[in-house]
């Protein structure tokens, strides 16, 4: 019976326990714009309090030419992620999302519609990969379970 | 022969017996006093209270479920997704909390531990101990009145909880925004007094001298400098994490803390917020930090949580808030858009 109550009890707390972070995502951007962004990565703002990732959309009367698509117009936007320090503790660096890396994006758009920027809801590779989990070299954890990852993350210090 | 055998095995069972029962000696500065030095990461999955009527302490086995939930959950999280998906539902995604309707940001920018604090070989179900029910003591009428009378309350534990429908004025200028969203204090209290657990970055280094004991948090890279021994400064100096005062008792580092800012209102305090932290060893590896929480302005009484502080050998790193806070001006940017509109609407 106790652990039954304790049982419900914690599900409560986990169901209940805010999420907090920096800021309110729900005030940067605007539930009734949803987008679906697939391009190609033109540069990574390496920041805090969140990174952002700046990619190319290729359209038709898009802004400016395409850096990675040859004779096509794109539009630049830029994606908001979280805080570069967790995954730099985790061997990541700004180096390990190349420009031209091909991304999947889905998000909000950011409330002011003139801004081509939104969040980074979920960003992953064409095949569905998660940005920064299951690729060589780069991904999750240094736990000596992918023999071509790095050997030691940055963060670790003497480790 | 065989008595030196025996002689022998008494020797090394001595031996055994005697580095079983004499633990390793504190670690010590060369005044004498516990070298508390060292980078520790207090993420944990213990939340600031519990549930009313559950215990402090879980079993073991309890514990390990929950740990064992939250490791599954990650690793679904870090599963791939439909490379071939569509954009998420116009309305909104449903999700509470930062991710305000709008779904946040993946999983695996999130460090918010794997465990639960494990104090005196009991897993803790709360950081509050006292009261005995971990909860944070009832507010006074008069800070009741005193929150009721702001028009917004950005405080230094704010919980960002913002679907971006808040008040209207809470977005009239940038000094109604919470102090985390404007870079001024970490969120959720990492900074401290008192220092809590949050979602990432809970990386604290303390480096220490006779004189000056130092608090380097991730987050907002907020260095709290406590002058050892010294009287805390006039009342008329305010400060965002107040003034810090340390001393020795025995081999326990006290540090008492006052003079806060009207605006760091830690869960709606005054400025009469007084915190008394107490850092002491519990092994070469681990901190013991307990810390009392009283303001009679505030609360009915004062309270207090403890928590472990493993250390680690990761490194703590810069975190230059203002470099990259695009974040504050899109939302205030959204919220002059959103008056537009509902001005046209009451047109």
């Amino acid at each position: 019976m106790r652990t039954k109550l304790l049982m419900s009890a914690a599900g409560l707390l986990v169901a209940i326990a805010p999420v907090m972070g920096h800021h309110a995502f729900g005030g940067e951007f605007d539930p009734n714009k949803p987008v679906l962004l697939k391009g190609k990565v033109t540069k990574l703002e390496w920041v805090n309090p969140h990174a952002w990732i700046h990619v190319e959309i290729p359209k038709a009367d898009g802004e400016k030419p395409c850096e990675f698509t040859p004779n096509a117009k794109c539009d630049e936007w830029m994606v908001e992620g979280g805080t570069p320090n967790t995954l730099l503790r985790r061997g990541i660096t700004r180096d390990s999302l190349k420009a031209g890396t091909e991304l999947v994006i889905d998000g909000y758009q950011a409330r002011d519609h003139s801004l081509n920027r939104a969040n980074g809801r979920n960003v992953t590779y064409p095949d569905g990969r998660k940005l920064f989990l299951g690729s060589s070299g780069t991904g999750a954890p240094t736990d000596g379970a992918d023999p071509t990852e790095a050997p030691k993350g940055r963060g670790r210090g003497g480790r | 022969m065989r008595s030196l055998l025996a002689a022998h095995f008494l020797f090394v069972a001595f031996t055994a017996a005697a580095v079983a029962q004499s633990p390793r000696p504190t670690p010590r500065i060369p005044d004498g006093h516990p070298d508390l030095q060292g980078t520790y990461d207090i993420a944990s999955m213990t939340p600031l209270e519990r549930a009313a009527g559950t215990p402090l302490v879980m079993t073991r086995e309890e514990a390990a479920r929950f740990e064992k939930e939250r490791a599954d959950r990650v690793r679904l999280l870090a599963l791939p997704s439909n490379g071939n998906r569509n954009a998420p539902p116009v309305g909104g995604d449903g999700s509470a909390g930062a991710a305000g309707n709008v779904g946040g940001y993946n999983n695996f920018w999130i460090d918010n531990g794997t465990a639960y604090y494990t104090i005196d070989g009991q897993k803790r179900m709360s950081v509050i101990v006292d009261p005995p029910d971990g909860r944070v003591p009832p507010l006074t009428a008069e800070a009741r009145q005193r929150a009721a009378s702001r028009v917004v309350s950005p405080t230094s534990d704010a919980q960002e909880n913002d679907p971006g429908l808040e008040g209207a004025t809470a977005y009239d200028d940038m000094e109604r925004r919470p102090l985390g969203e404007r870079c001024l204090l970490g969120f959720g209290s990492t900074s401290g007094p008192p220092s809590l657990p949050v979602l990432y970055n809970n990386l604290h280094q303390i480096v220490q001298t006779k004189d000056t004991v130092l608090i380097l948090n991730e987050m907002v890279h907020d260095a709290r400098v406590v002058r050892m021994n010294a009287e805390h400064v006039p009342k008329s100096i305010r400060k965002w994490m107040g003034d810090s005062v340390g001393h020795w008792d025995g081999d326990t580092l006290v540090v008492d803390t006052t003079n806060f800012t009207d605006k760091t209102r830690f869960r709606g305090s005054s400025e009469n917020l007084h915190v008394v932290e107490r850092f002491s060893r519990i092994d070469a590896n681990t901190l013991r930090y307990r810390f009392t929480v009283e303001d009679p302005s505030t609360w009915e009484r004062p309270w207090s949580g403890e928590e472990a502080w493993p250390a680690t050998t990761d490194l703590l790193f810069e975190y230059a808030c203002h470099e990259g806070n695009y974040a504050l001006g899109n939302i205030l940017r959204g919220a002059r858009l959103r008056e537009k509109t509902r001005d046209s609407k009451e047109r």
